[in-house]
């Protein structure tokens, strides 16, 4: 298959391609498992495999894809007939910035890989925990895990090959009840991993039993806590909450096809510019954000991405100024020459497809907040005079510049002259990124900081899933509107 | 087409019974095109060509599917899917209630939302489409975004029940525009759908875009500042509430679950305004209907709110059979709703503009990134973009930056409605994630509430 492959991909640059590169999944399996109130309402397997050739033709890419192999010159022609058309429309045409032709390969570590695992093992996991979950104050309860493994074999006309093995595990706990006021609340684990590895030892029985014991306690304080008052307060955010700010507002905010107006007519720009990079106070000298696609026990590492660019380990807000952004071969060239200066060097090996049948897009990696020197999570309280403690995400609405934002999260606890005072329920903040950013006054140290995983961000057109991961402290934001 | 489609799934369904199995087999196949714009250049031009199958058996109270994309020139491999669900599903733990398996009662073969002319457009056509929107609009500073995305999908369905199989094929189409300032940020846009090629009107989207681009490069710009306002929402706004309206608020399964602001004394009360009626209505091509839901049921149309009464919960049929209701038809992959026009008739932008008032008026085109805040309150948020207007009592218009909202459903479909267009259009409410599923809103074209709560507005585009 590879020397096939290979083959069309010098057929299609002897027709007068500039680049073309082919991804070949043999196979993509997932297993997906959900208990709900102790029935299994979903016991899902699926497979496919497929081809995805893109082209680059007199600056235009086009790109084609298909389940049915039998025929891989179709694919290379049609992906080289829509190059064509698009080359009817060009005003910047694309470059590709300088890359090693890598021969390589990548296995993301896992001690035991699920789709070893007997599918009774699986069920009985969901049971264990289901049981866990069922306590008093508890009307609802979902146990879900799901597996995946596939196999990518990256060919390019540069004389690239690259094969990457990556397995994943996304488990899942929820218990909802309803409160003293009749709504509805909940409280949730996303399963920060346990270890350095993301195979199904990470499904350790102990943790997600304490995990589960955890979460039934604190709905059950929901239930007869206060809702949150209409305030300006600090806000002490967890790592449950987090790394969604962090997604929203940095990730996002920092993809530079966002920035160079490629995801205008869907997902939205930046308020971000590219005149900003190295001189834009982002955040107070506490926060420093690094893309670190080298972290090992999350799916925001995956050895090499769709271009064939090693992961790296990157600064991209440096004591509150911005340094850097998430980035593909593509758009680092077209941003250095709109900007008449090298703000990137090359490209941050950021690009990655959801599938076969998807094209590679700027996507996020690990974007990780450095931990501070701000203490743990007590001493941040201790020198906090009216503050609320939020944790869990529930809503998230950004604008389409991800200049603003409001986020509704499962659990709050008031904060008064440096004490817990109690459960808050309906807890909401909102902010301006910049504003929010500036006003971060405490980063809690190593013991606060927690990798959260994302296995849902939506992003591009035709629509892409991805999965990634945010490793984040204990933060603190003052003067911050909640309740509303 | 259908031939080759229907005999696979038959085979298939003799596979099953040959190894005694009960089981189902859902057919998904799409054709899809897409050519992506940005900066003024096409920044993508891509086709997938792709065959799932989805097979689910059933063992008294246990279930199990194993879901495949295939190359259905290979039968073993989707055999083998047969075969693997088979042996997942003596894993799964039993239910709590018994699951029902589609009874496919006759052999359907709906063409009804296929358009022959739509399907077969080409690169070609998608370019003339856009550079024909786009004509004279673009300069060195505002740039063209925007999507051209067809395609066909085919689905079918069999069960080992019956013999009969129901095969579905539609056509759609997805267009949106953006025009925006590459400086100032602010941006543009206009939408269409269409289901046949007859509903292609690039001339329309021009016009719109050009209403709107004109009010933008010459109007004054302000921050809005926060407070109640009479709010005209556009159809895309609007279209989306709706979309958030039916997922959380009269589904029999949420609502069972707690998640919904909607509960059953609240059947047949009035709970929003007399002027809001909403139907799931498969009659209407536009919204890209199929005739029978996944289980064999047919579709009907079937009221939701009636003049502000809510009228009924729908069921799909695994909450149906959880909770004992009956199913309504709605194992859908998509509803298509149709919300009635009013009386004031106003078809289009410029009538909007141009139209008398005696106060201010904040017109939000579109809503971004909305999500449920609340869901036990009906509470939503969102922001507005692509175009917001603030229509002066004077007859003048000026130029709003971005606003937030966080409204209750009540606030907005409630008695603070003032008037609905009478004149409907179509809102593609189509997302790409996963398999394509052409879904689509019928509805006026604009809504005027009064009292909606500014809760953020931005200090620049």
């Amino acid at each position: 298959m590879e020397r096939e492959l290979k083959q069309f991909i010098d057929q299609t640059m002897a027709k007068g391609a500039t680049y073309v590169d082919a991804r070949w999944y043999p196979f993509e399996e997932s297993n997906s498992l959900v208990m709900w109130n102790g029935n299994l309402k979903a016991l899902n397997a699926s497979s496919e495999s497929g081809v995805g050739v893109r082209v680059l033709y007199r600056g235009a890419w086009g790109f084609s894809a298909s389940s049915s192999i039998g025929n891989l010159g179709d694919i290379f022609d049609k992906a080289y007939d829509n190059a064509r058309v698009a080359a009817e429309r060009v005003t910047f045409p694309v470059r590709l910035a300088e890359k090693d032709a890598l021969q390589a390969s990548f296995s993301s570590p896992n001690a035991i890989d699920p789709f070893a695992v007997p599918m009774a093992d699986k069920v009985a996991f969901l049971q264990q925990m289901d049981a866990a979950l069922n306590q008093p104050g508890v009307i609802q309860r979902i146990t879900a895990v799901e597996f995946v493994k596939k196999k990518i074999i990256f060919l390019d006309s540069e004389g690239s090959q690259i094969e990457k093995t990556i397995i994943d595990v996304f488990p899942m706990l929820m218990v909802m009840g309803v409160d003293k006021d009749g709504g509805m609340q909940r409280r949730k684990f996303g399963a920060g991993r346990l270890g350095k590895t993301r195979g199904w030892e990470t499904l350790d029985t102990e943790f997600f039993t304490a995990q589960a014991e955890r979460i039934t306690r604190e709905l059950n304080e929901l239930l007869v806590a206060e809702d949150c008052p209409k305030d300006r307060r600090s806000v002490i955010l967890l790592p449950g909450i987090m790394f969604l700010q962090t997604h929203e507002t940095i990730g996002h905010a920092l993809e530079l096809d966002r920035i160079l107006g490629y995801e205008l007519a869907f997902a939205g720009g930046s308020f971000v510019r590219l005149e900003d990079f190295g001189k834009l106070r982002y955040g107070t000298p506490k926060l420093t954000v690094r893309a670190d696609a080298t972290l090992e026990n999350s799916p925001g590492s995956f050895g090499y991405d769709d271009d064939g660019v090693p992961a790296q380990n990157n600064l991209l807000i440096d004591k509150g100024i911005l340094v850097g952004a998430i980035t593909g071969r593509q758009m680092v060239e077209e941003a250095n020459a709109k900007a008449r200066r090298q703000i990137f060097e090359g490209s941050s090996g950021a690009n990655r497809a959801t599938s076969f049948y998807r094209v590679p897009i700027e996507r996020m990696t690990n974007i990780n907040i450095d931990p501070g020197a701000d203490g743990d999570l007590d001493d941040i309280v201790k020198n906090t005079e009216r503050g609320v403690i939020l944790d869990g995400d529930k809503s998230w609405s950004i604008g389409s510049n991800r200049e603003q934002f409001h986020f509704a999260t499962e659990i709050g606890w008031l904060v008064e002259d440096g004490e817990v005072k109690g459960v808050l329920k309906n807890t909401t903040y909102k902010g301006e990124t910049l504003k929010f950013y500036n006003s971060l006054t405490a980063v809690g140290d190593e013991r606060t900081w927690q990798v959260e995983y994302v296995n849902n961000c939506g992003k591009g057109q035709p629509n892409q899933i991805m999965q990634l991961g945010h490793g984040v402290p204990v933060c603190r934001f003052d003067d911050v509107t909640v309740g509303e | 087409m259908e031939k080759n489609v229907i005999s696979l799934l038959k085979e298939l369904r003799a596979y099953a019974l040959q190894k005694g199995l009960q089981a189902a087999i859902f057919y998904h196949e799409e054709d899809s095109y897409l050519m992506r714009f940005a900066n003024s250049a096409i920044s993508l031009n891509t086709n997938e060509h792709l065959i799932r199958l989805e097979i689910t058996v059933y063992e008294d109270k246990k279930r199990a599917t194993y879901s495949m994309i295939a190359d259905p020139e290979k039968l073993e491999p989707i055999k083998k899917g047969i075969d693997i669900a088979a042996e997942i599903v003596k894993h799964a733990q039993p239910l709590s209630y018994t699951p029902t398996l589609p009874y496919y009662e006759r052999d359907v073969i709906d063409m009804q939302a296929f358009d022959p002319f739509l399907a077969s457009l080409t690169n070609a056509d998608r370019l003339a489409y856009f550079n024909q929107v786009a004509q004279g609009l673009e300069s060195d500073e505002v740039k063209l975004s925007g999507i051209f995305s067809n395609g066909i999908t085919t689905t079918a369905q069999i069960s080992t029940t019956s013999e009969h199989t129901q095969y579905f094929a539609c056509t759609d189409a997805q267009i949106e525009v953006v025009l925006a300032h590459q400086q100032l940020k602010w941006e543009v846009n206009a939408q269409q759908s269409a289901q046949a090629k007859t509903d292609l009107s690039p001339d329309q989207l021009h016009n719109d875009l050009a209403l709107m681009l004109d009010h933008y490069q010459h109007d004054q710009a302000l921050q809005l500042p926060l407070g109640k306002y009479t709010v005209v929402f556009g159809s895309a706004a609007l279209g989306d509430l709706l979309d958030f309206l039916a997922m959380v608020g009269p589904n029999g399964g949420n609502m069972k679950r707690g998640y919904s602001f909607l509960n059953e004394e609240k059947l047949g009360q009035r709970v929003f305004s007399s002027l809001f009626t909403l139907i799931d209505n498969p009659e209407r091509r536009e919204t890209f209907p199929l005739s029978y839901d996944l289980m064999g049921i047919p579709r009907k149309a079937f009221p939701l709110f009636e003049d502000g009464i809510f009228k009924a919960f729908y069921w799909e049929q695994d909450d149906a059979d959880e909770f004992g209701a009956t199913p309504t038809g709605h194992t859908v992959d998509h509803l298509n709703l149709a919300m009635a026009g009013g009386e004031y008739s106003l078809p289009g932008l410029e009538e909007l503009l141009a139209m008398p008032r005696d106060e201010d008026i904040l017109y939000i085109p579109y809503l971004h990134y909305m999500n449920i805040v609340n869901p036990s309150k009906g509470m939503i948020t969102g922001s507005s973009r692509f175009g917001n207007l603030l229509l002066k009592k004077d007859g003048s218009i000026q130029v709003p930056y971005n606003v937030r909202i966080t409204q209750t459903f009540e606030d907005l479909f409630g008695e603070n409605v003032e008037w609905l267009a009478q004149e409907q259009t179509v809102h593609n409410t189509s997302s790409s994630y996963g398999k394509r599923n052409p879904s689509a809103i019928l509805l006026p074209r604009f809504m005027c509430v009064r009292g909606i709560d500014i809760s953020h507005s931005n200090s620049s585009y």
